[in-house]
């Protein structure tokens, strides 16, 4: 490394992948080599989501994420450089997405184009545009992508589904915002959000692919190094929804086709101990033709479809099932087919075939991560936001200790009737 | 893994009843991944019979003659492995996927699947059951709706870029019996037009020797032809709404007749003028004007869906707020007269090579990406040496080619418009 680049401390090497702390702002590297392809994946995320937004600014974390694609001096639409362009031209994969806890910039480039990605991403996380013209400009086009969701009854049930069921979490506005807030959001609230979180202390870097190491560490040194760490510290978000006190139960009626069944329960924070056990539990409900909901519920005709995700996040979420009703079908029926999916979880155990069956499953999925370097960087990514990215090594083990003690617990512990929160989207052209 | 060709690392067999196979060792992840097709793709279906093609290939994921479809599936989820077939519309393409240790699982349950089908009758009508409810579902997306009606625009009904209205696709399906399905497996599934690409951590010399005994002795179906008529382009604009009720937001879908396959020997000179017109959203002409300019929409794209074997419709599609569609249009139709009269920029081509190179590589980092990219070269009959000539191919088209293919391929004035969406 150059004398006079900013140093990095090597924290710890696990499985493979690398940890680094930049000393002159805490910036958190994560490096894994796989030099299988001539390829890298670069992802910078930020730990910032819709969870740190409150009322009369929601959606500003997305929105300020559109306003990263604006440019900055060095690359900018003026010069030619424009940040979407420069990644185009070079064949990149490239995009960012904001969800509840976390916001992530990433590329998948040529590894000949290592520098381009980590003199991007270190542009943008302090010098980007937030000029109040491309703000209305780019509101518009935010709009339209509410829009688009909007016409998709599932979605619309699904955040409805999240604002029942949390009260007073952030969790209760979907990442997108509400309508009246995107627009009316002003670009000094935008530029708020981006003084106050985009920081490296606040962010995570992970580079994975064909690279040598020490010159990827000249390189985050030189482009990130000289950022300062944030002028004041990221300030914590400390709202705690309340435990459910009975059932939330509604109705959302609009055009459509196909009735859909939504049923939600909180669950713990992805750092919980009992995180291994809830995804074995998804597993076992939802994986596959041979899953217990297919086999309820798809297999007897009550619904042409039936998942159930656990989305275990920085603060606790929920374990959802979603169904959809073929034409003419009952929410009813579907509604008790599911709630009898989940009693006899929590009255029989589950066979020792079938646990193995889903742990696995999970195993097999983390090894297919691998084949691509963006699978594993966006592993990381994901469980960076939630948690510490070592449990996404730690999984495959964790979940080896999943008994069927375990699933019988969780199931009567988090899947209680109070605990519960259930939507049906109703076609108006079903009504009589 | 990226000093040596592709072609000097790819292994091909052909087997005495014509079936391809090609194998490429990768050890850098303990999985492997299969990608396969044979011709019997919707446009093999019988007159008034849409969906034929698609049920028997989804059916054969449904039930053989020695196991249910459960305990097959019990069998390959145990190890987190997965097959799916998918009917095209030319051919039925097959996806396999599974832990290198598991890979005798893998190709032992996809050629009893191929070979072997029950086409047991309740499942058929489980299976049309879901599938009358996913075109109902897909009747509500504007998009889908938009571009249906665009294809019964421009093609004549015979033809398999032409879809059906969801009542009539759905009353052909009701109406498939499991005889129909038997009779169009004995017409069209066969070794002769079958081609397997499996890459991955495996060994070449078991992978053939399996494979041999597995399908080795099948016939079935022969080679099938393909001889589909190229669609002219028409001589006037036309002009059409779909309305759907309770849609926050309208697609908008500008299209003709493409007249492009992918044997026409300017498809490379045209793929790059469509990259620069409009592929990305966020960097092509169309997307830098009206969604980074104007602010007018998520997404707008151009594309030329399915030069392939045959020659789908060119469609320029966007996503829009009610009530700027018409100036969405105009200016659409206005970027690409632009585009037509001042030919591509050197920079832009230069920009569209790269990238489009730049992306190659990056779609040939995983092994499903590289055996797609075998099986496809294959398909067009260009073989595993184009995955290694590509980008000097690329690099060699000329500001002259593009130029003459913008002009040869987009017609704004002609093209066809189709809104669908709330418009009271």
């Amino acid at each position: 490394m150059n004398v006079n680049t900013p140093a990095l401390t090597r924290i710890t090497e696990y499985h493979g992948i690398t940890e680094y702390m930049l000393e002159s702002n805490g910036l958190k590297v994560l490096l894994e080599r796989r030099p299988a392809a001539p390829v890298i994946a670069f992802m910078v995320v930020y730990r910032v989501g819709s969870r740190n937004e409150a009322v009369g600014h929601t959606g500003a974390t997305h929105l300020l994420e559109h306003m990263l694609f604006k440019g900055t001096p060095t690359f900018n639409k003026r010069t030619g450089t424009q940040i979407a362009s420069v990644l185009q031209r070079q064949g990149a994969v490239y995009n960012a997405d904001t969800w509840y806890d976390r916001t992530r910039y990433y590329e998948v480039l040529p590894s000949d184009q290592l520098e381009l990605a980590i003199h991007l991403e270190a542009d943008r996380m302090r010098n980007s545009f937030i000029a109040d013209e491309d703000r209305q400009s780019e509101m518009v086009v935010v709009r339209n992508e509410m829009e688009r969701g909007e016409n998709d009854p599932g979605r619309i049930l699904d955040e409805r589904v999240w604002a029942a069921a949390f009260r007073e979490h952030p969790y209760h506005h979907p990442t997108i915002g509400w309508r009246s807030d995107v627009e009316g959001m002003p670009t000094s609230r935008l530029k708020e959000f981006y003084d106050t979180f985009y920081h490296p202390n606040n962010a995570t870097a992970i580079l994975v692919g064909d690279f040598e190491e020490d010159e990827a560490l000249d390189l985050i040194a030189k482009h990130f190094g000289r950022i300062p760490p944030s002028p004041a510290p990221i300030p914590p978000m400390y709202t705690v929804e309340p435990p459910q006190q009975g059932e939330h139960r509604f109705i959302l009626r609009r055009a459509g086709q196909l009735g859909l069944v939504e049923i939600a329960w909180h669950i713990p924070e992805a750092s919980h101990p009992d995180t291994p056990a809830i995804t074995v539990f998804d597993q076992i409900l939802s994986a596959g033709i041979s899953s217990r909901l297919y086999q309820a519920i798809v297999e007897t005709q009550i619904a042409v479809s039936a998942g159930a995700q656990s989305f275990q996040f920085r603060d606790p979420g929920l374990f959802t099932i979603e169904m959809m009703l073929p034409p003419g079908g009952s929410h009813e029926t579907a509604e008790r087919a599911a709630l009898d999916v989940i009693e006899k979880m929590k009255t029989e155990d589950v066979s020792e075939s079938e646990l193995k069956k889903a742990k696995s499953q999970i195993v097999a999925q983390l090894i297919f991560l691998r084949d691509s370097p963006f699978g594993v960087v966006n592993a990381l990514g994901e469980i960076e936001a939630v948690a510490d990215w070592k449990f996404y090594v730690d999984l495959p083990a964790l979940v080896e200790h999943v008994t069927p003690e375990d699933l019988r617990r969780i199931a009567n512990e988090y899947f209680t009737a109070d605990n519960r929160t259930v939507g049906y989207f109703i076609p108006k052209e079903e009504e009589g | 893994m990226h000093i040596t060709s592709f072609e000097a690392r790819t292994a091909r067999f052909c087997y005495p009843n014509g079936l391809t196979l090609l194998v490429l060792e990768n050890h850098a992840n303990p999985t492997a991944s299969i990608y396969g097709f044979l011709k019997a793709g919707s446009y093999f279906n019988p007159p008034n019979r849409r969906g034929l093609s698609s049920l028997t290939a989804s059916m054969l994921t449904k039930g053989t003659t020695r196991r249910s479809k459960l305990e097959i599936a019990e069998a390959l989820e145990s190890v987190g492995a997965r097959i799916s077939f998918n009917s095209n519309t030319f051919t039925v393409s097959m996806l396999g996927q599974s832990l290198s240790r598991d890979f005798g699982l893998l190709i032992e349950t996809l050629a009893e699947e191929l070979r072997e089908p029950a086409f047991p009758d309740e499942e058929l009508a489980k299976l049309r059951h879901r599938t009358i409810a996913a075109i109902r579902q897909e009747e509500e997306e504007t998009r889908s709706r938009a571009v249906e009606r665009l294809t019964q625009l421009i093609y004549t009904p015979d033809n398999p870029y032409y879809q059906l209205c969801a009542d009539d696709l759905i009353a052909q399906i009701e109406s498939i019996s499991v005889e129909e399905l038997g009779d169009f497996y004995a017409a069209r599934y066969g070794a002769a037009s079958m081609l397997l690409v499996i890459v991955g951590d495996v060994d070449t010399d078991e992978v053939h020797n399996r494979i041999g005994e597995l399908v080795g002795d099948w016939t079935g179906a022969d080679a099938g032809v393909i001889n589909l008529p190229i669609t002219p382009l028409q001589t006037a604009p036309m002009r059409a709404v779909v309305p759907m009720k309770d849609k926050a937001n309208a697609d908008v879908v500008i299209g003709h007749a493409s007249q492009l396959r992918r044997s026409n020997p300017d498809y490379l000179p045209a793929q790059i003028a469509n990259r620069a017109l409009g592929q990305s959203t966020l960097s092509s002409r169309l997307g830098l004007k009206i969604r980074d300019d104007m602010g007018l929409t998520y997404g707008i794209n151009s594309t030329f869906s399915e030069s392939g074997l045959g020659d789908g419709p060119f469609m320029i599609s966007v996503t829009v707020a009610p009530e700027n569609i018409d100036l969405v249009v105009k200016t659409t139709v206005d970027i690409v007269e632009e585009f037509i009269e001042e030919g591509i920029r050197e920079d832009e081509l230069r920009d569209e090579q790269t990238s489009w190179i730049g992306g190659f590589k990056i779609g040939l980092a995983t092994n499903a990406g590289i055996a797609g990219q075998i099986a496809s070269a294959e398909m067009h009959a260009l073989g595993v040496k184009h995955l290694d000539a590509f980008p000097t191919l690329l690099n060699n088209v000329t500001k002259a080619e593009v130029d003459a293919a913008i002009r040869h391929y987009f017609h704004p004035r002609r093209a066809t418009t189709v809104i669908a969406g709330t418009l009271d």
